[in-house]
């Protein structure tokens, strides 16, 4: 039944999409891996075959450095935004930076995870929580796991200067009570590593050079699920979440195809594709990928947007005092 | 009307002469404001004078706990590294510029492949020379256990890699040195019954030491600027230099943090201008005029010693050298990273993959190509018009724009790309476009950064041309551009097109400029393979690494053809 409910769901999507007939270039400013940039652009196209869509891909805070500077000098490049976490969206709708898209149908999704005013749009769920190499000799389950010296010795976090989701766990984890901005300071003191985006955890616990990590749950599962010596935990105290958020900037010079963009994303098939790659679907109906445990038994930490983007600089400039970078 | 016709050739041929010498001047100088001037300018008039700039923002820099460590780690890692380099290189060129040993110029090639390689390179290959995944240990059996740190990721592990990249440095400086050396003066000591150590010491050493000071200084401002290296293993080392530092805060903060920028900029900019401001002092009263024209250098005769000394130099070199990138290339071949490398597991794809199928990649190469290509060939024009107005009547103003050219070589990089987006990130005056975001900016960043390395070997080239050429065409009337095209270019292109290519290869290989310079469209070699490896994503970055190196090598080989008719001290490697 729900099989037939989606196929019907995918056919009216495609035929939506093929009646808009849209049709130019579209520049997409994406934190997403590469590989994964790849195919959610090659997916549209292929629905989408009078689009083509170039796009560039960095780490949120590199990305939106480049987008801020393109700016100021007066040629933004950018059509559509693909990046990890709301509170930069927020910033940029603020700002008035953002184009709505009224026409967008947000009804299949839990109210609260979309922007009400259909200025971003949430496409996945991706939490960050703990990553170890199945050799390592300590299976941490909790944060608090990662405290003990011969851990923090061989643990690595992404930087927030390089990731989107990193800033979000760093704010949601500095307001944890009994975490706070002293569980940041005890792994600096005892030599834990903040660098580079989650791509670089990866390959740094992956290949041993490290034995723990902060990760974002989808590179560490889906990577586990090919061979990779890693396993995923869910740490008792919660994982941060971001829900890597879609928007079209004001600016863009092809605003349908950037609507047909942040339509095909939200629908049916492009939640589908979303799952397929291995990232955990915005949309409630569309299932789950292998590996990861059922939504509701995931504790996500409660985190205050509007607090975040007042503390942005301040918070970034703590860590980088603590860790150097 | 008779007084018409009269005066009328008078004012062509004022006309004429001011489209010679004067209207290339104005086209130096408005080159040199474009590219020196405004963008140097700019950093300081931001630092010091914009809001939030001025001395409180350098006191607020100083007193900042990252800024502190950065500027300790900066000038720490250079000093030790310049040291070490100063020893290493000092003692190779005396050994090699002095003794009998055979094949000199292959040896010298083989040094100069640690500088010809990009530091962001050399560091990835090392990196998986010396990692607990390295596949060529793992082969070997020998392999850290998992959890290791890789050794490289530490404050030795950034110096060694510094130093082993000035090297050459230290090294050729010593080789012109000794060029110089009159043979009188040794076997005069010889003939009073020196031996070679007693020669080494107290004549050649002494005599050589402003050029150990020469080369001590310029790797000092090298490894100061170095991007590459310290970033990529002093990153996870935590042992962030401040080139590393700036480059961090601007890339994830943008424009906004521009005037924090400009201080640094200014901070690290003064230091390397002190530096060879020192060093060319310090060179100008510790030297000793010798007499006597450059002749053959010294040939010491090594005796029985002589194979056991060529075998241990290559046995190094293949060591540092050939040994990560084997390394790099092993780990080209694996289909993922870690896995081991055999016959059965090695593949071809990312080779397939950089070179074929990711559009950034392809468009990384073209790009690269054509602004070193772009980038060597106006440099050569530049210092072909530079030399020539050094010469004349506007030799001042010529010399002024060679200075400011030697500055900007000596500041760091990253200073300079910082710069250019001071000056040039909003809309040009008059036009409402900015050049942000375009090749046009990178390719100012690159002539502004690389001009001094293609006006050296040009320099050398118009010192040894006889003037008596150049006044026997204009005593036959011929004007300034016929005399720069017939009687200059011909003689100055050999010079030339070996500067241009030193400026090609260097412009191939930068990352430091192009970091934060790059935009969808513009993107560099350097920061493609940066970028992969500072993503995770090592397989890549080592195909793309290789393949870049290949055209390297191919580049120096070109050089050498090139340079087989050029007088000495112009090809680096050759005699």
């Amino acid at each position: 039944m729900r099989r037939m409910i989606l196929s019907t769901l995918a056919a009216l999507t495609l035929s939506t999409a093929a009646l808009a007939d849209v049709t130019g270039n579209l520049v997409l400013y994406t934190s997403q891996p590469n590989e994964d940039a790849q195919k959610t652009v090659d997916a549209f196209m292929a629905a989408n075959p009078g689009v083509t869509v170039e796009w560039v891909r960095d780490g949120t805070p590199k990305i939106m450095a480049k987008f801020r500077a393109e700016l100021e000098a007066g040629a933004p490049q950018a059509d559509v935004l693909l990046i990890a976490d709301s509170v930069t969206m927020e910033g940029l709708k603020a700002e008035g930076l953002l184009m709505a898209h009224p026409d967008a149908d947000i009804s299949a999704y839990e109210p609260g995870i979309m922007d009400a005013d259909k200025s971003w749009f949430a496409t996945k769920l991706i939490t960050t929580g703990i990553v170890y190499n199945t050799s390592a000799p300590v299976q941490p389950a909790s944060y608090a796991d990662l405290t003990a010296a011969d851990v923090t010795a061989a643990f690595m976090m992404p930087s927030p200067l390089a990731s989107g989701a990193a800033t979000i766990h760093m704010v949601a984890l500095t307001d944890v009570p009994e975490l706070g901005w002293g569980f940041y300071e005890t792994l600096a003191k005892q030599g834990a590593v903040a660098d580079g985006g989650n791509g670089g955890v990866l390959k740094a616990v992956a290949g041993g050079e490290k034995l723990y990590g902060f990760l974002v749950d989808f590179l560490a599962i889906r990577e586990a699920a090919k061979g990779a010596p890693v396993k995923f935990v869910f740490p008792t105290e919660g994982v941060s979440a971001v829900s890597e958020p879609v928007a079209i900037l004001a600016d863009t010079k092809n605003p349908d195809a950037a609507k047909a963009f942040v339509d095909f994303l939200i629908s049916a098939p492009g939640q589908q594709l979303t799952a397929d790659m291995g990232y955990l679907p915005a949309h409630p109906a569309i299932a789950p990928p292998e590996g990861f445990p059922a939504r509701d038994t995931i504790k996500i930490l409660p985190f205050d947007p509007a607090k975040a983007l007042t503390d942005e600089a301040a918070n970034k400039a703590r860590f980088t005092e603590m860790f150097g970078g | 009307m008779s007084d018409d016709a009269r005066a009328a050739p008078d004012r062509w041929s004022g006309l004429r002469r001011l489209l010679g010498e004067p209207l290339l001047l104005a086209l130096i100088l408005l080159a040199a404001l474009v590219l020196f001037v405004l963008p140097l300018g700019s950093v300081g008039r931001l630092a010091l004078f914009a809001t939030g700039g001025g001395s409180d923002a350098f006191v607020a820099a100083l007193s900042s706990r990252s800024v502190q460590r950065a500027l300790w780690h900066s000038l720490e890692s250079s000093a030790l590294a310049a040291t070490l380099a100063a020893v290493v290189g000092g003692a190779l060129g005396l050994l090699i510029g002095l003794s009998d040993l055979r094949g000199r110029v292959a040896l010298s090639f083989a040094i100069l492949m640690l500088i010809m390689i990009p530091p962001h390179v050399t560091a990835i290959a090392w990196m998986q020379m010396l990692g607990p995944s390295s596949v060529l240990l793992q082969a070997l059996g020998m392999a850290p256990a998992p959890g290791t740190t890789n050794p490289l990721y530490s404050r030795e592990g950034v110096i060694g890699l510094l130093a082993l990249q000035q090297v050459p440095i230290v090294y050729l400086t010593m080789r012109a040195a000794l060029r110089t050396l009159p043979r009188d003066l040794a076997e005069a000591a010889r003939v009073n019954g020196a031996g070679p150590g007693r020669l080494l010491i107290r004549v050649i050493l002494p005599l050589m030491a402003p050029a150990m000071l020469a080369g001590f200084a310029l790797a000092f401002v090298s490894a100061l600027g170095n991007f590459g290296v310290p970033a990529l293993l002093g990153i996870p080392g935590r042992y962030v230099t401040l080139p590393v530092l700036m480059w961090q805060r601007l890339a994830s903060s943008g424009p906004s943090v521009l005037v924090d920028m400009a201080v640094l900029a200014v901070l690290i900019g003064v230091l390397a201008v002190v530096a060879v401001s020192a060093q060319m002092r310090l060179t100008r009263a510790w030297s000793v005029a010798l007499i006597g024209p450059p002749q053959q250098p010294l040939r010491l005769t090594l005796g029985r010693a002589r194979r056991f000394v060529e075998v241990g130099l290559w046995a190094v070199l293949a060591l540092v050298v050939l040994a990560p990138m084997l390394a790099m290339l092993a780990t080209a071949l694996v289909p993922t990273y870690g896995v081991r490398l055999s016959l059965q597991t090695a593949t071809l794809d990312h080779f397939r993959e950089v070179i074929f199928n990711q559009v950034v990649t392809v468009r990384a190469f073209a790009n690269s190509a054509g602004l070193s290509i772009v980038a060597g060939a106006v440099v050569a024009g530049l210092a072909l018009a530079l030399g020539a107005l050094q010469r004349g009547p506007f030799g001042g103003s010529a010399r002024a724009v060679t200075t400011l050219a030697e500055i900007a070589y000596a500041v760091p990089g990253l200073v300079i790309s910082v710069a250019f987006i001071i000056a040039f990130l909003k809309p040009l005056p008059g036009l409402g476009v900015s050049i942000y975001g375009t090749h046009w900016i990178i390719l100012g960043a690159y002539l502004a950064a690389f001009l001094a390395l293609g006006l050296k070997p040009v320099g050398v080239a118009y010192a040894a041309l006889d003037p008596a050429l150049e006044d026997a065409a204009r005593v036959s009337g011929a004007a300034f551009w016929r005399r720069l095209w017939r009687i200059d270019a011909p003689l100055i292109a050999p010079a030339a097109a070996s500067g241009a290519v030193l400026v090609m290869l260097t412009a191939w290989n930068e990352v430091t400029l192009s970091s934060i310079l790059w935009a969808r469209g513009t993107e560099t070699l350097g920061t493609v393979i940066f970028n992969y490896e500072d993503g995770g994503y090592s397989t890549l970055a080592s195909a793309m690494s290789i393949v870049s190196v290949l055209a390297t090598l191919a580049l120096m080989v070109l050089l050498h053809r090139v340079g087989r008719n050029l007088p000495p001290g112009i090809i680096p490697w050759r005699d």
